[in-house]
């Protein structure tokens, strides 16, 4: 086994690993930086994100409103101080990667140009034409490459964390193309592994978004906060899953169903107006317009493609020029996925899964219960999505908190004693190696990984009911149960994906199952988490509470932790006319 | 000790005659083809040097069927090499931005084209006119 | 209700290497179903998930934005997420690792000597008049953003490194891709490292091996046309090398 000493180890490369990484060499230049990550970084799933990253700077707009959206957003599942802080680094964060190259789409006076995105009452997303995850990471990734003391990782999946004497030490990391392990001791791990979205059957997701971090964290008794809410993005090509971004809705598409009728409206996000509206229609919140295309469905007014059911998103209207300058990814998408020319012909869209509210529970510094272990980005829960997660404040936290990781965990590793994990380390080699030989015909993957991905898209979809959650529990464990007789096809050490990807697959049954017990163990409904059953509505007098995921022998208990509210009480979550007349009258009684 | 061995597959030998790149050759052959062009015209200022029967050699070969037939061929191969020639030439030009737009780079290949063609003609008439004239 | 018909399958090809147990990549042959709307990353898929769970590809986001699954099809380098079977069928489809790489497992090749060349060249803007974060953003029009967009949209895919016989010829040449993404700081209104770059690119193993075959911008998914990043730098390292051979003698 090979040994690397470093002062902070990152786990993932991605928008937030990157910041963090910057971060971190910045405030601490003689610092070592281990950047670990199991593909290149320019390939990490920060690269599919689309449409923006949130960032007041309208002059009409303010970080109130960034503060309320967000909140209102989130169902009030908040953290507020944790909100407060993200709205106001936003922008600077956004300024910084404009230095660092990033290519924001312009006004014709050279000022960075933002877009309407759903939830916002203000323009505040700042795009890059439709590739903005794209540019951001790339961006990123290249800026690091002037830091020597940023040391790569690449191609190195972690197969564990390094715990000793109650806090994190390092990691263990095994090569791709070698097959051969290194621990890599440090005095603080950041974690910025991303999502879990691929434990569901469709989804937007990468291959490699399968919430490796997450249930890291969990093993070693960090609890999984607020698991239950699962993005489910309204607009996705049927049957593969691919994103179509919200930029397109920002830009005025409109979503009908078959009989060409612009149906949101009959889900309080009316009424139309000829222009596109902050709020209302096509610019509601994401949860919002899933549940609408549920209801649409079940009316049997949706159209049906050989992918499955779907709706039309219209940008027909957009012209040509328009959508080759604001959405050219989109149009070649529609194009060589769907085979149409989005000028002419409206794209079939329907909701998938796409984001991961929930995460590693940790404060407004990023750090996890358990001492020199950060985590920041997708794979976190700090606070500010809670039950539904607005567009385009996704890329800003990983910037806001990636940096914030990244010096957080250079303060602690400044104070921390040096690490020294080695015989963790081989135990931890060994238990890797006994999946890699395990013979004796046992099951393959392939069939638990598809059995999985079905259970979680009936169990835990857009509407949830108590008995289909509790199937959803039972099969996970049955399906963990099935996992520990694994046998693999692959035994060789170099590129083993059989390896890699079954060691993926302990992980993401992990992860699910706090997803399901979690789910299971909310009875009200929320944001993201909307049940068809007794517990129907929102409940603050009993959940206005956070829920934690422990991990344990057996099902993971689940117990709650208090929201944080700070100025904004628990309101009416309105979008639409409703939504504008609320907002009057709270305006009006804060005047009184 | 790692398995790793990673394993690297020759270049084909003769890459340049297969798709894609038969075109390529092609249009590097073109250039040869001047080339020849350039020796035949050398050879004639060598034969002019040498006095007026070598000279009357030289024009009589350029007057003979086979000569025709290189000539052809060889104009065959300079037009492709000067259509070649400015369908390259976008590609070593920066990005030209003229109010707002990029100038896309089949309008600068025909433009040039076009130009080149104009001058030769010009050129053309012009040496017929002062050869008759003369 | 459509009529149940027997499911369509096509042969699929794949050049396999196991450095363990291969002395030289050998082709295995295998009958995959498939329909219409199926491309061939997703064959690959269905390929490990039932018929061979050893086969090694790599592959991420499914959109032709990640980069990450560039292989040659049919001797074309494509990228296999969207390339799609009903354009290739009913013949059989070839599929082998990308061109002019080493190959370490399968369809998996080695990436990191492209990754160090794109390193080399100095990808972040040097910024000619450097600005606090409370000075706000730099301005730049959408014509100046013109002048470098093509080059920012490179993916890493390295499809052009397969399609490029002088880089099959000389590894040590820059390539297409690195170019790319030099040009597109250099052309950036808010860089000034140009002349670093350029240090980078003289002789043979700079822009020099360039012989204007061009197939790399006819290959690129992202049409950012690298031969043009390529061949606009000659002129500019011709004059390079001129002006420092005249700064040479002034000096001495």
């Amino acid at each position: 086994m090979e040994h690397y000493d470093a002062d902070i180890v990152i786990l993932g490369a991605g928008g937030a690993g990157l910041r963090a990484a910057i971060a971190a060499t910045q405030s601490a230049p003689e610092m070592r930086i281990a950047l670990v990550s199991k593909v290149y970084p320019m390939r990490s799933h920060t690269v599919a994100a689309e449409g923006g990253s949130a960032g007041v700077i309208r002059a009409n707009d303010s970080l109130d409103n960034h503060f309320n959206d967000t909140v209102e957003g989130g169902d009030w599942l908040c953290e507020q101080d944790v909100v407060d802080y993200f709205v106001s680094h936003c922008t600077r964060e956004m300024i910084q990667l404009e230095h660092w190259g990033c290519p924001w789409s312009r006004q014709a006076d050279g000022n960075v140009n933002v877009r309407k995105f759903g939830g916002m009452k203000v323009e505040r997303t700042w795009f890059a034409a439709d590739r903005s995850g794209f540019h951001i990471l790339h961006t990123l990734f290249q800026t690091s490459t002037q830091f020597p003391h940023i040391k790569r990782f690449d191609e190195h999946f972690c197969v564990d964390l390094l715990v000793e004497d109650g806090r994190v030490q390092g990691a263990v990391v095994l090569s791709m193309s070698t097959g051969e392990f290194t621990a890599i001791r440090a005095r603080a791990v950041v974690i910025a592994t991303g999502g879990a979205g691929r434990v569901f059957r469709q989804n937007t997701n990468g291959g490699i978004v399968t919430g490796d971090g997450m249930a890291l964290a969990y093993r070693h008794g960090v609890p999984l906060r607020d698991m239950e809410f699962v993005q489910y993005h309204p607009t996705c090509l049927p049957g593969t899953g691919i994103l179509i971004t919200e930029g397109c809705r920002g830009e005025g598409a409109l979503l009908v169903n078959k009989d060409n009728y612009r149906y949101l409206q009959d889900y309080g996000l009316g009424p139309v107006t000829p222009e596109p509206r902050n709020k209302f229609m096509e610019l509601g919140p994401r949860d919002r317009l899933s549940q609408a295309f549920w209801h649409e469905e079940r009316k049997g007014r949706t159209v049906t493609t050989p992918q499955g059911e779907a709706v039309l998103l219209d940008l027909r209207h957009l012209g040509r020029a328009k959508l080759k300058e604001r959405l050219p990814l989109i149009c070649d998408l529609a194009k060589e996925f769907a085979g149409i020319d989005a000028a002419t012909t409206a794209i079939p869209v329907r909701p998938a899964v796409h984001y991961t509210m929930g995460g590693i529970l940790v404060d407004i510094h990023t750090a996890t219960p358990l001492p020199g272990l950060f985590a920041a980005g997708e794979c976190s829960s700090v606070g500010i999505h809670g039950a539904n997660r607005l567009g385009s404040n996704s890329l800003a936290e990983l910037l806001v908190f990636g940096r914030v990781a990244g010096e957080h965990a250079v303060a602690f590793a400044r104070q921390a004693p040096a690490a020294n994990a080695d015989e963790q380390a081989r135990a931890i080699e060994a238990k890797a190696l006994a999946l890699l030989q395990q013979r004796g015909g046992g099951e393959h993957h392939a069939m638990l990984r598809a059995e999985m991905g079905a259970s979680m898209e009936k169990g835990c979809g857009i509407y949830r009911l108590g008995e289909e959650m509790q199937q959803t529990c039972n099969t996970i464990a049955s399906l963990k149960q099935r996992y520990a007789a694994l046998t693999l096809e692959d035994h060789s050490r170099v590129w083993n994906t059989d390896w890699i990807t079954a060691i993926e697959l302990g992980f993401q049954l992990d992860v699910a199952e706090a997803m399901a017990h979690s789910a299971l163990a909310r009875t009200e409904s929320r944001g993201a988490h909307q049940r068809l059953d007794s517990f129907d509505k929102r409940d603050d007098v009993n959940f206005l509470t956070h829920s934690l995921a422990h991990h344990q022998d057996g099902a993971p208990r689940i117990s709650t932790m208090p929201v944080r509210i700070t100025r904004s009480p628990p309101g009416q979550r309105a979008y639409g006319a409703l939504g504008e007349q609320l907002e009057a009258s709270r305006k009006e009684a804060a005047h009184a | 000790m790692s398995e790793s061995r990673p394993y690297l597959r020759a270049q084909p030998r003769h890459w340049w005659a297969h798709s894609p790149y038969r075109a390529y050759t092609i249009r590097e052959l073109s250039g040869v083809a001047l080339a020849l062009y350039a020796a035949i015209l050398l050879a004639g200022l060598a034969s002019l040097a040498r006095g007026p029967a070598a000279f009357e050699t030289y024009r009589q070969f350029l007057a003979s069927p086979l000569s025709l037939l290189i000539h052809l061929l060889l104009l065959a191969a300079a037009v492709w090499h000067m259509w070649t020639w400015f369908q390259i030439l976008p590609k070593t030009m920066p990005k030209l931005v003229w109010r707002g737009r990029l100038i896309r780079q089949d309008v600068m290949s025909l433009t040039a084209t076009v130009v080149a063609v104009v001058c030769s003609l010009l050129l053309l008439s012009l040496f017929i006119l002062v050869g008759a004239y003369l | 209700m459509p009529e149940m018909t027997a499911p369509k399958t096509i042969e699929l090809r794949v050049l396999r290497y196991c450095p363990s147990r291969d002395s030289a990549p050998a082709f295995g042959s295998f009958q995959v179903p498939y329909t219409d709307d199926m491309s061939v990353l997703q064959a690959l898929q269905q390929i490990k998930a039932t018929l061979d769970g050893s086969l090694a590809f790599r592959w991420s986001c499914r959109m032709a934005v990640c980069g990450s699954c560039g292989m040659m099809i049919n001797g074309e380098p494509r990228l296999a997420c969207n390339t799609f079977l009903r354009d290739l069928a009913p013949d059989a489809v070839t599929i082998e690792p990308l061109q002019n790489f080493p190959i370490e497992r399968d369809l998996v090749v080695t990436v990191g000597d492209f990754v160090k060349k794109i390193e080399s060249i100095y990808p972040y803007v040097m910024p000619k008049a450097p600005k606090t974060i409370e000075q706000g953003t730099y301005l730049q029009t959408p014509a100046e953003m013109e002048a470098y967009a093509s080059f920012a949209d490179c993916i890493n895919c390295m499809l052009c490194y397969a399609a490029c016989p002088q880089f099959g010829a000389n590894p040590d040449f820059i390539g297409p891709g690195a170019m790319a993404l030099l040009q597109r700081y250099s052309s950036d209104s808010r860089d000034g490292g140009q002349q670093a770059r350029l240090d980078r690119i003289r002789g043979e193993d700079g822009v020099w091996s360039c012989t204007a075959v061009g197939i790399c911008s006819e290959v690129c998914p992202k049409q950012v046309d690298p031969a043009n990043a390529v061949n606009q730098n000659k002129s500019k390292s011709a004059l390079d090398f001129f002006l420092s051979r005249l700064r040479k003698e002034t000096v001495s």
